[in-house]
């Protein structure tokens, strides 16, 4: 039986701000993709709603709005900084010792390019493997090793100030 | 799993224990779900809109700005322009304009501190913004504010303030950085007057689709790209930073090099750089269709 947008609503909303909000690493960005998929998932329900898994295909849907999300300062291809994050949802508190490599982290992720963020995400937030990964992004399982290999390769360095300059090294803000 | 790697899971974790709370995001979904309507009542609910838009255009103009015979104009630049239509008469001392953009009939126009273009393309560092285009903000929640005597929104999110008013067109303008937030977004936004001279001049067209940016700190130092999505031309002055090794090509009758997932080729004073994940050929062909500008407009760079 084809549940009700409602309640597909009522049930994923959450969940899916969950997994936007790791994938942009901006709570505002997240709101506006999650609101963008779920206006036109419910103009075409009668469809997606009798698919076997509806969750998922919104899922891709939140992550391809992502992908070609462009904003009204689309140049500004680049995640909030943490400091903005966490006054829109301040951090529960944490104690731990890494806490400062958490934080910074995620200031390495969210300067990834797009697909190689939504590639790290899917991989170790969401668990999945290469071939899900692929029909997630839409790309050979060989292109996602790629983007996470590359990924994993800029996390890795030590994070240290870039030169003055206007240009982006090439391939940032895209993959 | 390394320790990288599991740095990266608990990094997620914690930022997934950020997810705003759903409430705003029903709240607009039950706004704005469309529902489906009569074609009648579609036509008449066109119709009347338009005669609303009409009146509220005229209204809205004359509390604005006064009329000016040039707005017409600037809409209808001749050639490859594109109106920028709006300009703030007033911004901090040492801000110069570093950015322009023109999408899908939003133009934004950004300034910064002298020198410090970076700051639009990195998304960091002080910088002022102002939009214009049909596209209107989830402002749910947001301050009310008066602009000019219309009224508007205002929103604080750390280091950036967004005032959002509508005049003949939905404006915002966003202040990310700059000291004194608030009092300084207002008076931007009460500055902003129709601007009928300044026109955005794409520095290349590819695939009959215009370079939908640029931005730089001078006619030296500048930059202009498509995200073609997956692939991103990009055309500017300075030699492209790449790592890896090169393999030299033959391209638009010159010495062009791969690396990577990026084909990148010198045309006169200018490097066209093509980077995406597709096949090498399909970067190729992309670069082979880019038409240049002859002489592209730098002029207001820095200024």
């Amino acid at each position: 039986m084809t549940p009700s947008f409602d309640d597909f609503v009522a049930e994923q909303v959450t969940p899916l701000l969950r997994y936007a909000t790791v994938l942009t690493c901006d709570p505002h960005l997240a709101q506006d993709v999650v609101q963008e998929v779920l206006l036109r998932a419910q103009q075409k329900w009668d469809r997606i709603g009798s698919v076997d898994l509806p969750h998922a295909y919104v899922k891709r849907m939140v992550t391809n709005e992502y992908l070609s999300w462009r904003r009204r300062r689309a140049a500004k291809d680049v995640a909030l900084c943490m400091t903005t994050l966490e006054s829109v949802t301040p951090p529960v508190g944490d104690t731990t010792h890494h806490y400062d490599e958490r934080e910074a982290m995620l200031q390495r992720i969210a300067k990834l390019p797009r697909k190689q963020r939504a590639a790290i995400v899917l991989r170790y937030y969401e668990n999945y493997e290469d071939s899900e990964i692929a029909q997630m992004l839409g790309c050979a399982e060989g292109t996602v090793r790629s983007h996470i290999s590359r990924a994993l390769a800029t996390l890795r360095l030590d994070h240290t100030p870039e030169p003055a300059g206007v240009g982006l090294r090439l391939g940032e803000g895209l993959s | 799993m390394n320790d990288t790697e599991q740095l990266v899971k608990d990094a997620l974790g914690k930022l997934a224990e950020r997810t705003p709370h759903p409430g705003p995001t029903l709240n607009a979904l039950r706004r704005k779900r469309k529902r489906p309507r009569n074609v009648f009542m579609i036509a008449a609910a066109g119709a009347a809109a338009v005669a609303v838009l009409i009146f509220a255009g005229v209204i809205a103009s004359d509390r604005y700005a006064p009329p000016s015979g040039n707005d017409a104009a600037a809409a209808l630049v001749p050639g490859n322009g594109n109106a920028l239509k709006y300009a703030p008469h007033w911004l901090p001392d040492g801000f110069v304009e570093g950015h322009r953009s023109v999408e899908n009939g939003q133009v934004v126009r950004t300034w910064v501190p002298t020198g410090a273009a970076e700051n639009v393309v990195r998304g960091s560092g002080p910088s002022i913004s102002v939009a214009s285009g049909s596209r209107q903000l989830d402002t749910t929640g947001w301050e009310d504010v008066t602009v000019r005597g219309l009224k508007g929104r205002l929103q604080l999110v750390g280091q950036v303030a967004t005032v959002e008013w509508k005049a003949q067109e939905t404006l915002v303008v966003t202040v990310d950085s700059v000291a004194d937030l608030r009092e300084t977004a207002l008076r931007v936004a009460d500055s902003v007057r129709a601007d009928a001279k300044a026109v955005y001049q794409p520095v290349f067209r590819v695939n009959g689709k215009q370079a939908s940016e640029m931005g730089g700190n001078g006619p030296a130092d500048w930059f202009a790209q498509i995200n073609l999505q997956p692939v991103r031309v990009r055309v500017s002055p300075q030699a492209p930073q790449v790592d890896g090794t090169r393999t030299p090509i033959t391209l638009r009758g010159g010495q062009a090099f791969v690396v990577g997932d990026t084909v990148a080729v010198q045309d006169g004073n200018v490097w066209i750089v093509a980077t995406g994940s597709v096949p090498v050929p399909d970067l190729v062909s992309i670069i082979d269709k880019v038409e240049l500008l002859p002489s592209p407009d730098t002029s207001w760079l820095g200024r």
